[in-house]
C-alpha cells in the first residue's frame, strides 16, 4: 500500500490535551463542553484561543467548527475540516490536522469530540427516534436491517462476536477479561466514570444478557463529555508548555471488499470477523517503521469487548483467532507486556467516541497519566471499525 | 411509533421489495460477469459494466450468524427475539439477508436457513426460519 512515500513521520506533534467531566448528565449543553475541553487543551500547550488557526471535527459531531469558533474566541480561524464516521474519525481527525500544518494551511489546529451520550443522544437506544416508521432507502440500506429488528451497534456487535466464537472458539471469559482489565484501569483513574466500582470475571459472567452472547459488561458507557487535542509542527511543539508527543504514523483505510452502505453493512463483507482494521494496520505499520512488538501502551477502540479481540488480530498482536486467549493472558493489564485503554476505555474512563484514547495516550507518553506505564515511549491508538477505520502511532517526542 | 417499514421506492433496492411483494426472492447481480452485488448497487465493480439487474434466489441458505436480543431498545420489538444472519446458497460474493425469529432460540452457524415471506405492517417481507428438512 501507500506506506514508501510517507513524508509526515514525527513531523507534526501534539503539543495540549483537554477534558471535561465524563458524566451521566451534564447539565449543558455539548456547545459548551466543547468549548470546555478546547480552552483546557489550548491552556494545557500554553497557548490562547486566538492562536487557533484550524479545527477538524468529527461529522457526527452536534458543535459545528462556526459555533465552536464564535463561543470559544478562535478569531483567526482559517482552516477546517470534517472527518467521518463518528468513532471511525479521531485518529483520522488528528491525520487531517498534520496534513494542514504540513501543506502550510494552517499552524495550529483544534481537533474535538463533545457529545451527551447518555442525557441527550444515546447510541445504545436504537433507531426509533426518527420521526416517521419508514426507514431506509437514499444509499442507507437501513431497509434491509431496522425492519427486522437490528437497531443499535451492539446487536452488530452481538453477531460479530457469536461468528468470532462459532470460527475459532472464543469465551465469553475471554470476552469478561477485556472488561476487567478495563475496569482495573479505571480505579487507577479518579476521573473515569465506573471509578470506585470493582468489577470481576464472575460479575462479567453473572450480569444480564443484552444480545447473546453479550451481557452488561461487555458493552461500552454511555457518556456526556467532551474531549480536544491541539496539534501543531513538532518544531513549535518543543517550545511550547509541555513536552511534545509526536505524531509517527497515521493510516485510514476503506477495505477493498466492504460494502455500500454504513455499519450495518459490515455484515455483509466477505469476512465479518476481520474487518478494516487489518487493512489500517498495513498502511499503519508501514508508515510508522514499527510493528506490533515496537508498542509499549495500546489505547484501543473498546465499544464493545469483541472489539479489542478483533483489533489484537488484526494490528499483529497474535495470530487470526487467537485474540481471545491473548486477552486472557494478562498482557493488556497494567504490568503485562502491553497495558490497553491505561485510563479504563470506553468501557469503564467514559465513551467519547474515540478521543479520550488519544488524550490518554499523550498522557502516557508524556508520563503524566493518573495510571502511568513505567518507560512508555510508543502508543498505538484506534478508532472504530464499521465499515472504515483509522489509527495512529504516538512517540514520546 | 410502530414497527420499522422499509422504504420501497429507493432506485437501487425498490426491486428488492416488487419482488418480495409478489414472493419472489432476488438479488443485484451482473449478467455480464455473474458477481453478486449485495446490498445492490446498478454498477458491476468487477467487470466495470451497468448491465446488472435482479435475479432470482433458491430461497434455500445458511445461518451465518444470530443473536437472541433480551434487552428492549424499541417499544414494537418486545425481547426476546432472535436476528438470523443468512448467508444465501449460491451466489458469489455471499449475499448475506437478515431475518428475525420471533422467540429466544438456541441456534448454532452453519444450520440450513429456509425463506418464507410474511405481511408486517402491510409489507410483505422475504423471512427466514430453520431449514424443514
Amino acid at each position: 500500500m501507500t506506506g514508501a512515500a510517507f513524508q509526515a513521520r514525527d513531523r507534526c506533534a501534539i503539543a495540549g490535551v483537554g477534558q471535561t467531566a465524563f458524566t451521566r448528565d451534564s447539565g449543558v449543553s455539548v456547545l459548551s463542553l466543547a468549548t470546555k475541553a478546547c480552552l483546557a487543551a489550548l491552556a494545557d500547550a500554553g497557548l490562547e484561543p486566538g492562536d487557533v488557526d484550524g479545527i477538524v471535527r468529527c461529522q457526527l459531531d452536534k458543535v459545528d467548527t462556526n459555533s465552536l469558533a464564535a463561543t470559544a474566541g478562535f478569531s483567526n480561524v482559517t482552516y477546517w475540516g470534517e472527518v467521518s464516521n463518528g468513532g471511525m474519525a479521531p485518529p483520522a481527525q488528528i491525520g487531517q490536522a498534520m496534513a494542514a500544518i504540513l501543506a502550510g494551511l494552517a499552524t495550529t489546529v483544534v481537533c474535538f469530540r463533545s457529545l451527551n451520550g447518555r442525557s441527550e443522544d444515546r447510541f445504545g437506544s436504537g433507531e426509533h427516534r426518527s420521526a416517521t416508521p419508514v426507514v431506509g432507502g437514499r444509499g442507507s440500506y437501513d431497509e434491509y436491517f431496522l425492519p427486522f429488528g437490528l437497531m443499535t451497534p451492539g446487536q452488530v456487535f452481538a453477531l460479530l462476536a457469536q461468528r468470532h466464537m462459532a470460527e475459532f472458539g472464543t469465551t465469553s471469559e475471554q470476552l469478561g477479561a477485556v472488561s476487567v482489565i478495563c475496569r482495573e484501569h479505571a480505579n487507577q483513574t479518579p476521573h473515569a466514570q465506573l471509578h470506585g466500582q470493582t468489577l470481576t470475571l464472575e460479575q462479567h459472567q453473572d450480569a444480564r444478557m443484552i444480545s447473546t452472547p453479550l451481557r452488561l459488561y461487555d458493552f461500552c458507557l454511555e457518556t456526556d463529555g467532551a474531549c480536544a487535542v491541539v496539534v501543531t509542527s513538532a518544531e513549535r511543539a518543543r517550545d511550547m508548555k509541555r513536552p511534545p508527543v509526536l505524531i509517527r504514523s497515521v493510516a485510514q483505510a476503506i477495505p477493498a471488499n466492504n460494502r455500500a452502505g454504513m455499519m450495518y453493512s459490515s455484515l455483509l463483507r466477505d469476512d465479518i470477523t476481520n474487518l478494516a482494521w487489518t487493512e489500517v494496520a498495513e498502511v499503519l505499520w508501514t508508515r510508522a517503521g514499527l510493528g506490533p512488538s515496537d508498542i509499549d501502551v495500546a489505547q484501543l477502540y473498546d465499544c464493545f469487548t469483541i472489539s479489542v479481540i478483533l483489533q489484537l488480530e488484526s494490528f499483529g498482536f497474535c495470530g487470526r483467532g487467537e485474540g481471545g486467549p491473548l486477552a486472557a493472558s494478562g498482557t493488556l493489564a497494567r504490568g503485562g507486556d502491553m497495558p490497553m485503554n491505561t485510563g479504563g476505555g470506553h468501557l469503564s474512563e467514559g465513551y467519547i467516541h474515540g478521543m479520550n484514547h488519544v488524550v490518554q495516550a499523550v498522557r502516557q507518553l508524556r508520563g503524566d497519566a493518573d495510571m502511568q506505564i513505567e518507560g512508555a515511549e510508543t502508543s498505538l491508538v484506534t478508532g472504530g471499525p464499521l465499515p472504515i477505520s483509522s489509527a495512529l502511532v504516538l512517540r514520546r517526542g | 411509533m410502530g414497527r420499522f417499514v422499509p422504504r420501497l421506492d429507493d432506485r437501487d433496492t425498490g426491486g428488492f421489495f416488487d419482488a418480495a411483494r409478489e414472493g419472489r426472492l432476488v438479488y443485484r447481480a451482473c449478467l455480464d460477469c455473474d458477481s453478486a452485488l449485495h446490498p445492490p448497487v446498478a454498477y458491476c465493480r468487477f467487470c466495470g459494466g451497468w448491465n446488472t439487474d435482479w435475479r432470482q434466489a433458491s430461497g434455500h441458505g445458511t445461518l451465518h450468524s444470530w443473536t437472541t436480543v433480551t434487552h428492549q431498545v424499541h417499544p414494537d420489538y418486545p425481547p426476546p427475539y432472535t436476528l438470523v444472519l443468512v448467508e444465501l446458497d449460491g451466489p458469489t460474493p455471499p449475499v448475506r439477508l437478515l431475518g428475525m425469529l420471533p422467540e429466544a432460540a438456541d441456534l448454532s452457524v452453519g444450520l440450513p436457513m429456509e425463506v418464507y415471506f410474511k405481511d408486517e405492517e402491510g409489507v410483505r417481507l422475504p423471512q427466514w426460519r430453520r431449514a424443514s428438512n
